[in-house]
């Protein structure tokens, strides 16, 4: 997909778990992880304010664009 | 996984349904086979009078026999089908695209059902005299057909909401 889930490095840098997190937030880890995965087809505007209140950061912290073609030779 | 009396009753029900529907069947079939191997008894025990006056009245009867024999898979199908889709609410997810296709098939089934109902009717018209009527129900009902029109909608809501629900899956 063109849109790029970066959450797991905003955990990185934040030195927080993903386990942490959704006990944080209140979604699940099962969730958390399909959105970390970049298995999700859509986002909640109520889960994008909960992770960005919680990793004290941006929703364009989380999330990038990549057009079609960069992310085929991402694959590649 | 959905628990519910009502549910659990329906599952009973359409079970009991299915084998009744097959045991009538059994016994239309019997019946058919009976009033041709044994006519006159038979047909005498039925009210149909003496063969020779009234052969237009046995033919008509032994081609309801027929109608309602080939009724029995049709409503058999449907009533599977039904409970398949009693199954997905019991499994908590009956919004899915096969429910609808299901959905779908059972209008169709119903929508045979009711043109044999008809043909029924015509039948029981036609070879139905003073002397000997040939009394089966051959009352007109809206109802049915509104039945049929519902399930066909019924189906499309089915569909747009599988798709909501496909969609809801991979929202986070």
């Amino acid at each position: 997909m063109a849109i790029i889930v970066t959450l797991d490095d905003m955990l990185h840098q934040r030195r927080m778990t993903l386990t942490e997190l959704s006990e944080q937030i209140g979604i699940t880890l099962a969730n958390l992880s399909i959105l970390k995965t970049g298995k999700a087809r859509a986002i909640r505007f109520s889960t994008l304010e909960a992770i960005c209140e919680a990793l004290q950061c941006q929703p364009g912290d989380l999330l990038a664009f990549a057009s079609a073609s960069e992310a085929g030779k991402e694959v590649a | 996984m959905t628990h519910s009396y009502p549910l659990a009753l329906s599952r009973r029900v359409l079970r009991i349904l299915i084998k009744l529907n097959l045991l009538f069947g059994v016994l239309i079939l019997a019946l058919l086979v009976t009033s041709v191997v044994v006519e006159e008894p038979v047909m005498r025990a039925l009210g149909a009078g003496s063969p020779e006056a009234n052969a237009k009245l046995y033919l008509g009867m032994r081609l309801v026999a027929v109608i309602g024999l080939a009724g029995v898979p049709l409503v058999h199908f449907l009533l599977t089908r039904l409970l398949a889709i009693v199954d997905t609410v019991r499994d908590g997810n009956p919004f899915v695209m096969a429910n609808a296709a299901r959905l779908q098939r059972i209008a169709w089934a119903v929508l045979i059902l009711e043109l044999m109902h008809l043909a029924v009717a015509v039948i029981a018209a036609a070879v139905s005299t003073a002397a000997a009527p040939f009394d089966i129900s051959r009352r007109f009902s809206l109802t049915p057909w509104l039945a049929v029109l519902l399930l066909f909608v019924l189906a499309r809501v089915f569909e747009q909401g599988a798709r909501m629900r496909e969609e809801l899956e991979g929202t986070v």
